[in-house]
């Protein structure tokens, strides 16, 4: 890939979908939620990780759709897979045994240690909004080697405190449910390697394991303080470098291949 | 076992299903989900039932928004990418005065206790959960049924260390044993052996651990026709107690190989249940109103129902546009 789609106009929606695509590499075992999760995972299995293997929790084994999923249990997920597990193979076999080397999730909040929440807005037993929960989220944050995630880069989901954790990020929740603590004393391993956001791309200090920015779509006009100011805890940015625009193999399969409809791109 | 012993009507369901009866529908969220047998225990009036299916999808929402449910204990309830469960949330919204109870599980946890539920033991332990606070002890939405209520373990879970290999802290999950398991299929034998095409999800561990699983199916074939795909057939017939034929049973979620989602149901749907008085009038005109499932069917229409139809090799309706913001105008026969 190398032409550039300097011309070409697109949005941060789809720089996310390309960034996130980028991480995903040919040698990876990948299980995704629905989403952009999704769509970035068929995105790289259909420009450079063709060898990628893409899982979906509840029947799809490596999986190379023609058309885009709805869920993790679509007909189009299912078909052109040489193998039907059920979710007790995926998740209660290949998972916790460790055979995912990343997993793909989305959420509506993230705190700096890479807490996801995707059950509930305000208090959990009051809550101002309650979500759908968390389908195989936890599961796939507390068990995949590394767990990427993606969301939209806003202040009131780039948060201090999530409302609940539902995926468990660096730091998360004791048994007892008052603190938080290294997720390895836990016994937890894998862990978050990645948010890609609207705005650029974060990951998380190897010592400290809190957020930092790494790169920005400096391109769509997206600068250091804007992301900052969209962030609502302290972001160390003195690393962060610019992305790499899309290239036009990747927007093009993203337009015509993965999601024409633009059912998650929304065009 | 022969055939008139299992063979049932869609009216004989809520003759099967008690008030408390924790109840498994079978499918995924927006995929083969026992809707008509769902429909017809909307219609019956059943009141205060248990749902725990590994996940829910309209189902649940559907029986939230008619008052027949007052507990749900499962991963996620959801309409995926076409909208938001409304009527359930409307349930959690307002716990102060209404008897409501949620228990929020995972995909992983939720498959492993029903296969507990199947396999005859207690509980089964598993390396997720730790570090969230689906176990956080003041986010359990069960608490005050614990020890109270039988069909509701004494405990959520239990932290544990290994005590054969030293490899580290489990977490021990009740096993689920459904009072009663709906499950919606392409094919049943009339001896009961269920074929599903397309993911059979966790439907033979639940007809396994429930005390009595029904299936509907498209079609019921003879014995002799159902032992030819005996590799693809995924429940033995002495794990169903009663089978029905209902051709569209699984309307408006997908059924691989038969037909697609019916985006036209989920827009309407969507719109309906945001709002209580909307909620009613759609269940009055699409429920209530009728008087049988077939009365439904042709209230769809032979032509929507004909372009639901799914492509036999793909699995699904390779032409169908499914953004329900750009939905053409729903075909009318």
């Amino acid at each position: 890939m190398n032409n550039r789609a300097t011309f070409v106009r697109y949005s941060n929606l789809e720089m996310m979908a390309v960034a996130a695509s980028r991480i995903l590499q040919n040698e990876h075992t990948v299980l995704v939620g629905t989403g952009l999760p999704l769509v970035s995972a068929i995105l790289a299995k259909k420009t450079h990780a063709r060898e990628m293997k893409v899982l979906m929790e509840a029947v799809a084994f490596d999986c190379d759709p023609e058309a885009l999923p709805f869920c993790v249990a679509d007909p189009r997920a299912v078909y052109k897979t040489a193998w039907r597990p059920t979710a007790f193979e995926v998740m209660g076999q290949f998972l916790q045994r460790g055979k995912v080397d990343i997993g793909f999730l989305g959420g509506a909040q993230v705190d700096r240690y890479g807490n996801l929440n995707s059950t509930c807005i305000g208090d959990y037993n009051q809550p101002k909004r309650r979500m759908e929960g968390s389908g195989g989220a936890n599961d796939i944050a507390a068990m995949a080697g590394k767990t990427v995630i993606t969301i939209a880069h806003e202040k009131k989901r780039f948060v201090e405190e999530v409302d609940y954790i539902t995926s468990p990020g660096w730091y998360c929740r004791t048994p007892d449910g008052t603190r938080l603590i290294n997720r390895r004393e836990l016994g937890l391993r894998g862990g978050p390697y990645a948010v890609v956001s609207t705005m650029g791309v974060l990951k998380f200090h190897p010592g400290t394991r809190e957020m930092y920015l790494h790169s920005y779509y400096e391109d769509l006009g997206v600068s250091k303080e804007q992301v900052v100011e969209a962030t609502g805890f302290t972001l160390d940015t003195s690393q962060a470098v610019p992305m790499e625009p899309p290239y036009v193999e990747e927007l093009e399969a993203l337009r015509n291949v993965v999601d024409p409809e633009g059912i998650f791109m929304k065009y | 076992m022969v055939k008139e012993d299992k063979l049932i009507n869609l009216q004989d369901i809520p003759g099967y299903i008690r008030e408390g009866d924790r109840v498994w529908t079978g499918g995924w969220t927006v995929v083969r989900k026992p809707m008509a047998m769902v429909w017809q225990l909307i219609r019956s009036g059943k009141k205060k039932l248990h749902l725990v299916a590994n996940p829910g999808g309209p189902e649940f929402d559907l029986m939230a928004g008619c008052n027949c449910i007052s507990k749900t204990e499962t991963n996620y309830i959801g309409h995926e990418v076409f909208g938001h469960p409304y009527n359930w949330r409307r349930k959690l919204d307002q716990p102060d005065g209404e008897d409501f109870h949620h228990d929020d599980w995972t995909v992983q946890t939720g498959a492993l206790r029903i296969m507990a539920g199947s396999m005859g033991i207690p509980f089964i332990p598993t390396r997720s959960l730790m570090g969230s606070d689906i176990i956080n002890p003041d986010y359990d939405g069960f608490s005050e049924l614990r020890g109270r209520d039988k069909k509701v373990p004494k405990k959520k879970i239990k932290i544990m260390d290994d005590p054969f290999w030293d490899e580290g802290t489990v977490v021990l999950l009740p096993a689920l044993n459904p009072d009663v398991c709906l499950i919606h299929a392409q094919k049943v034998g009339e001896d009961g052996t269920v074929l599903i095409t397309g993911g059979a999800f966790l439907d033979y561990h639940a007809a396994l651990a429930s005390e009595v699983t029904i299936v509907s199916a498209e079609k019921i074939v003879s014995k002799e026709e159902i032992e030819k795909t005996a590799e693809m057939n995924k429940i033995p017939g002495m794990a169903v107690d009663a089978v029905l034929e209902v051709p569209y049973g699984a309307h408006p979620t997908a059924l691989y190989g038969c037909y697609d989602n019916d985006p036209w149901w989920f827009k309407e749907y969507l719109e309906a249940s945001k709002d209580v008085d909307k909620m009613q009038a759609w269940s009055k005109e699409w429920i209530y109103g009728l008087d049988n499932y077939r009365e439904y069917l042709d209230k769809l229409g032979k032509k929507r129902l004909d372009q639901l139809c799914a492509d036999s090799q793909k699995g699904y309706n390779p032409g169908m546009k499914r953004r329900l913001d750009q939905l053409e105008e729903v075909p009318l026969d």
